[in-house]
């Protein structure tokens, strides 16, 4: 065969049907370059020729070498694409459906919570303080300005171990405890759980409660107010109002309620509120000076405020639990819609 | 406490401020309206009719014709009641009138005759004997003879007064008094302060008739008056008094005792009436001696030993500020009645009131704490009160015994150290205007303002009492939203303890677990349930002295409990798969009864149902104690779990078992024998501080794996022999089980474990001898160690 009928053979077997895949590729480039193909052949026909006829020879068996390489090489590509494009079609599979894993757990929604606002405050400044859920009667009322006998007491049922030892009512306890080990400036917050002799569709016999508490000296009401301002904006969000209404805790004077501007209506009233356009959520006031005195702080000297929450009651509100009972019945279903 | 709002306008004039209104001010002065008590709305145009004449209709045996005075008009009603008689004032349902059953009163004709409206009963009017007698009878409700014809059936019935229910604060006792509640209104609204009338006529007759007071215990009852009135009437009050007591939620019983109750709510002070003929002697207020009992006015026999008491010469007549006894109160016989008012010690009266179980409205009063002054003003305005109502003639001298008035505290303060606490700047002008109206009186003495606190506020304590109530007046919307300036700049930070464990937490969550919360109190059975042997350290549990029932009646001393009750109550709820974990605390006593705090310990619980394995659990427990160093395991005994499959941890600050729950605790529980719990007290692990990691050089050599397979004896342990094998040499960096076998081509008894060891070089690649001295030593190991033979 001379070069031209070798280049029509070639060209015609690449566009034929016959060379569909790499396999058939490889026959073909064997059959052209390889040991005994025919452009070797050709090549090897050289040494025949005579030496005037050589190089000009050589050089059009290598043109035609160049040229079938290339094409080879283009070939080469085309059906390796076509190849993976198969492979890829044979991979289809239903996408439609789930197939089991096992799915990440969630913290209950009362943690949850309880993280948050821990994270709040301890990012402005206050250290997180734990303190024992049963107390003597000295650190959960007496040192707090409630002494024995004191109608004041009637403000919450107590469970009691024995004439001293009791369930907390209050996580206020955690404060008598943290200005006793430590001196001021003092800021701290203390969530944990809390106690009372009291079960209705309200009221459940454990929950739970955060107090906060600043000792400094130049302490204000205001700066209460700056403070739980900044809290609430925080939790209900940026257009969240307070109010201050006054109230009475043995252990703050003044003392005051504290309500949000309802973040469901923006207090024009809904149900969330009960039309009132406000939402109770917590407690709060100056420290009293009894109870400065009694953690061994000079009244004079250092003012404080105090506030406590009820961490339920502020999960409740925020995710929209209508029943207390629900937070401690661990169904999962409920644990799962907090995801 | 029940604030009628005429009673209120006895004492200051509200204007027409709206009830709403009213209440929205009281919450800005701290008293919280619990409720707005509205008059009722579902009767209109009903009026008191006067019968003129009856006469029975011509064409029926049951109907009769009245005519009917209701006031503008007389008017003809055709009714077919048998109870009316000429004479009787009657409820008249006008034509236009609505009734609370919906009924819409038309003129109509009956037999004939024509009926312009309807007499009404009881039942048609919503009402019944509590609110006037006559009531509950099945016919027309005969009116009392003086009921004013044509006035609004409402104001006859006492039901169009507005109530507001008021939440008093434990510091404002002197606000359980509609007079101190008026005077604070009358601050509020700034309009003037009217005190009852405390005026009456009396005879003089001398003291010989009289008992003479001694007070024995007088720091448990300071003051002690006592009055005398005979002729006495004993009758029904007037309408508007027990209408107004029934307002305020009290029974009217008869005037007298109607007036003692009267004065309490409306002065604040206990009043009790003793019928005088049972007097033996002198009155004697002094403490029981043991043996004494007493018949208290509820019919029950009371020990009243070291109790106070009002006594004569002879017996006990009254528990002090509690309860009087059952012979010697008002009867509609008594003639004579002697008048107590009496400042008793509030903590003594609670004390024994809890003590001896017995609470009545007085004692309830008294714990709140009465002042020195309104024994005097409630003992005159129960006399005044008495005149009045003409119940008998008083007496013009009294008995009396007690210590002389205390004096009013001082409280010297200023304008800046107030201001100070507020943090807002209020004028010295409207501190001292403010105080004064609220009975302060204010004296300037340069920069101090010496203050005198009225006996009525025993609350007013020191400064910070003053600036409250100067905030309440001057608005608490006047306090503005600082941000603590002028403090110190103060470090947050969570403890090792709370970081370790929002670490935890956060790991099983990844883990699958779903964080649940339990009560800290359980069941004194959860023992039991749990098969806990009789000296199990988890029996020492710590009883609560008043528990709300018997199923949270103890602390609890470990989690398992909680745990198997949430998992039993989702699978009984049809929610057959969960992993749960509950991170709380367990109260463990040095001693019981307890003597002194117990110890909190935290306590980690995993759990799940229908959802894995032994080994799932197994990798979870490994999880967390990975956290904190290296896991150890030892054989578990713990009684709730089953003995084949469960291990124990004690290792890194942690300890507890784990492992399949034992299938009679499934029983217990009525739970499938699927559910496997891990119960770790993790305490010390996370009080301790978690080194952070460090890296550690990768090597560049590539490692060599190399798969082993061995015989051994079915007993042996795998994981120890692995572990033994790892232990081998250092360049072992990892030994991986592939496959347990057991069957054909391997004798019985035996096993086939194949495993894969790595052997990491470090600086440069091992030869083919170094590999081999390695393997070789392995080989020797777990021939030596585990009797292994290698396949």
């Amino acid at each position: 065969m001379n070069l031209k009928e070798i280049r029509d053979e070639a060209l015609k077997k690449l566009e034929s049907p016959d060379v569909k895949t790499e396999r058939d590729l490889t026959e073909l480039k064997t059959y052209l370059f390889g040991k005994s193909g025919v452009l070797t052949g050709l090549m090897k026909g050289l040494k025949d020729l005579p030496p005037e006829q050589k190089p000009q020879a050589g050089k059009e068996i290598n043109d035609l070498r160049v040229e079938l390489t290339a094409l080879c090489e283009q070939k080469e590509k085309e059906l390796h694409r076509l190849a993976i494009e198969q492979s890829i079609n044979s991979q289809t599979i239903d996408l439609s459906v789930d197939r089991p894993y096992h799915a990440i757990g969630c913290a209950h929604p009362l943690n949850q919570v309880r993280r948050r606002l821990t994270d709040y405050f301890v990012g402005n400044g206050y250290i997180v303080y734990d303190s024992p859920e049963i107390e003597t009667d000295y650190y959960n009322f007496q040192a707090l300005n409630v002494p024995l006998d004191h109608p004041a007491r009637d403000m919450q049922d107590t469970f009691f171990i024995n004439d001293n030892i009791l369930l907390r009512t209050q996580t206020s306890a955690g404060q008598v405890r943290l200005m006793e080990q430590y001196k001021p400036p003092l800021k701290m917050i203390c969530p944990g759980r809390v106690f009372r002799n009291d079960d209705d569709s309200t009221h459940s016999p454990v929950f739970h409660q955060m107090e906060g508490l600043v000792i400094d000296k130049n302490v204000t009401l205001c700066d209460l107010k700056g403070a739980l301002d900044g809290f609430a904006k925080f939790i209900f969000g940026e257009q969240t109002q307070i109010r201050f209404r006054p109230s009475y805790f043995p252990f703050t004077e003044p003392s005051v309620e504290v309500d949000v501007s309802c973040f469901n209506c923006g207090g024009s009233g809904c149900r969330v509120c009960k039309n009132t356009g406000w939402i109770e959520i917590l407690g709060a006031g100056m420290v009293n000076r009894k109870v400065l005195a009694n953690c061994g702080i000079d009244p004079d000297e250092y003012h404080g405020f105090a506030f406590g929450m009820g961490l339920d009651r502020i999960t409740m509100i925020l995710c929209a639990i209508n029943d207390i009972k629900l937070m401690w019945e661990n169904d999962v279903r409920f644990l799962h819609m907090f995801k | 406490m029940k604030l009628p709002l005429s009673w209120l306008k006895d004492y200051v004039n509200i204007g027409d401020i709206t009830p709403q209104e009213l209440s929205d001010k009281l919450v800005s002065i701290g008293f919280e309206v619990e409720e707005i008590i509205m008059p009722r709305s579902d009767i209109k145009g009903v009026v008191v009719g006067h019968v003129l004449d009856i006469v029975h209709h011509d064409n029926s045996d049951k109907l009769w014709i009245c005519q009917v005075d209701i006031g503008n008009e007389i008017v003809q009603i055709v009714t077919g009641a048998q109870n009316v008689k000429k004479g009787d004032y009657v409820p008249v349902a006008t034509v236009g009138a609505e009734l609370p059953d919906g009924t819409h009163i038309k003129p109509a004709k009956l037999r004939g005759v024509e009926s312009f409206g309807m007499m009404c009963g009881g039942r048609e009017l919503g009402v019944d004997d509590s609110i006037i007698d006559g009531a509950s009878y099945d016919g027309i409700l005969i009116l009392p003879g003086d009921s004013i014809v044509g006035e609004n059936i409402l104001h006859t019935l006492g039901q169009d007064d507005t109530v507001l229910d008021v939440s008093i604060t434990a510091n404002r006792p002197d606000c359980q008094a509609i007079v101190n509640l008026a005077r604070e209104i009358s601050v509020l609204l700034d309009k003037p302060f009217k005190m009852p009338k405390l005026t009456y006529k009396t005879v003089d007759i001398g003291t010989g008739k009289m008992p003479t007071v001694k007070i024995a215990e007088k720091d448990l009852c300071s003051r002690y008056i006592g009055r005398m009135i005979y002729n006495i009437k004993i009758e029904k009050s007037p309408k508007w008094m027990r209408d107004r007591l029934r307002m305020c939620g009290i029974r009217p019983i008869n005037n007298l005792v109607d007036i003692t109750n009267y004065v309490l709510l409306e002065i604040g002070q206990p009043m009790h009436a003793f019928d005088r003929k049972y007097i033996d002697g002198g009155i004697n207020v002094r403490k029981g001696v043991v043996g004494e009992s007493i018949v208290a006015l509820d019919g029950k026999k009371y020990n009243v030993g070291d109790v106070l008491l009002i006594a004569d010469d002879k017996k006990p007549l009254a528990i002090a500020g509690i309860m009087g006894g059952e012979y010697t109160s008002i009867f509609p016989d008594t003639q004579m009645v002697f008048l107590e008012a009496a400042r008793f010690e509030r903590s003594n009266i609670r004390r024994t009131s809890r003590k001896i179980g017995l609470r009545s409205d007085s004692s309830a009063r008294y714990e709140k704490g009465v002042d020195w002054h309104s024994v005097e003003i409630g003992s005159e305005r129960a006399l005044a009160l008495i005149d009045e109502l003409k119940c008998g003639t008083i007496v013009n001298a009294r008995v009396s015994d007690g210590i002389e008035a205390p004096e009013q505290k001082i409280i010297r303060t200023t304008k800046e150290e107030i201001c100070a606490l507020l943090g807002i700047d209020i004028d010295k002008k409207i501190i001292v205007s403010l105080l004064k109206k609220q009975g302060i009186a204010v004296k300037s003495e340069g920069k101090t303002l010496v203050c005198t606190i009225p006996l009525v506020r025993e609350d007013i304590d020191g400064y910070p009492d003053l600036a409250e109530d100067i905030m309440r007046f001057y608005g608490y919307d006047k306090i503005i939203s600082t941000h603590s300036e002028n403090t110190h700049q103060t470090r947050g930070y969570l403890s090792t303890h709370d970081e370790n464990v929002q670490k935890v937490k956060d790991r099983l969550q990844a883990l699958g677990a779903d964080e649940i919360l339990n009560y800290s109190f359980v069941s004194p059975d959860a023992a039991d349930k749990l098969l806990l042997a009789a000296d199990d350290e988890w029996r020492k549990v710590i009883p609560i002295l008043n528990p709300l029932s018997r199923d949270i009646s103890v602390m609890r001393t470990q989690l398992v409990y909680g745990m198997l009750t949430s998992i039993a109550r989702n699978y009984a709820r049809k929610n057959s798969a969960m992993r749960f974990y509950e991170l709380g605390k367990v109260f463990v006593a040095e001693k019981l009864p307890l003597e002194k705090l117990p110890v909190e310990r935290d306590v980690l619980c995993v759990g799940f149902c229908n959802d894995g394995n032994f080994f799932t659990l197994k990798n979870i427990v490994g999880e967390i104690v990975g956290m904190f160093g290296k896991v150890e395991y030892t054989p578990s005994s713990a009684p709730y779990l089953h003995p084949k499959q469960s291990l124990h941890v004690d290792a890194c600050g942690i300890v507890g078992d784990f492992g399949k729950l034992h299938p009679l605790v499934c029983e217990n529980y009525d739970l499938p024998e699927c559910v496997f719990v891990a119960h770790l007290d993790i305490t010390d692990a996370l009080n301790a501080v978690l080194p952070t990691a460090k890296y550690v050089q990768l090597s560049k050599q590539h490692p060599i794996d190399r798969d082993l397979a061995v015989v051994v004896k079915k007993s042996v342990a795998v994981g120890d022999m692995l572990a033994a094998v790892k232990a081998v040499n250092p360049y072992i960096s990892e030994v991986k089980l592939f496959d347990i076998y057991e069957g054909e081509q391997i004798a019985d008894g035996y096993k086939s474990v194949a495993f894969s060891v790595r052997l990491q070089p470090t600086d440069a690649p091992f030869s083919d001898s170094q590999i081999k001295e390695i393997i070789d030593k392995i080989i020797q190991k777990v021939e030596t160690q585990f009797e292994a033979k290698l396949r």
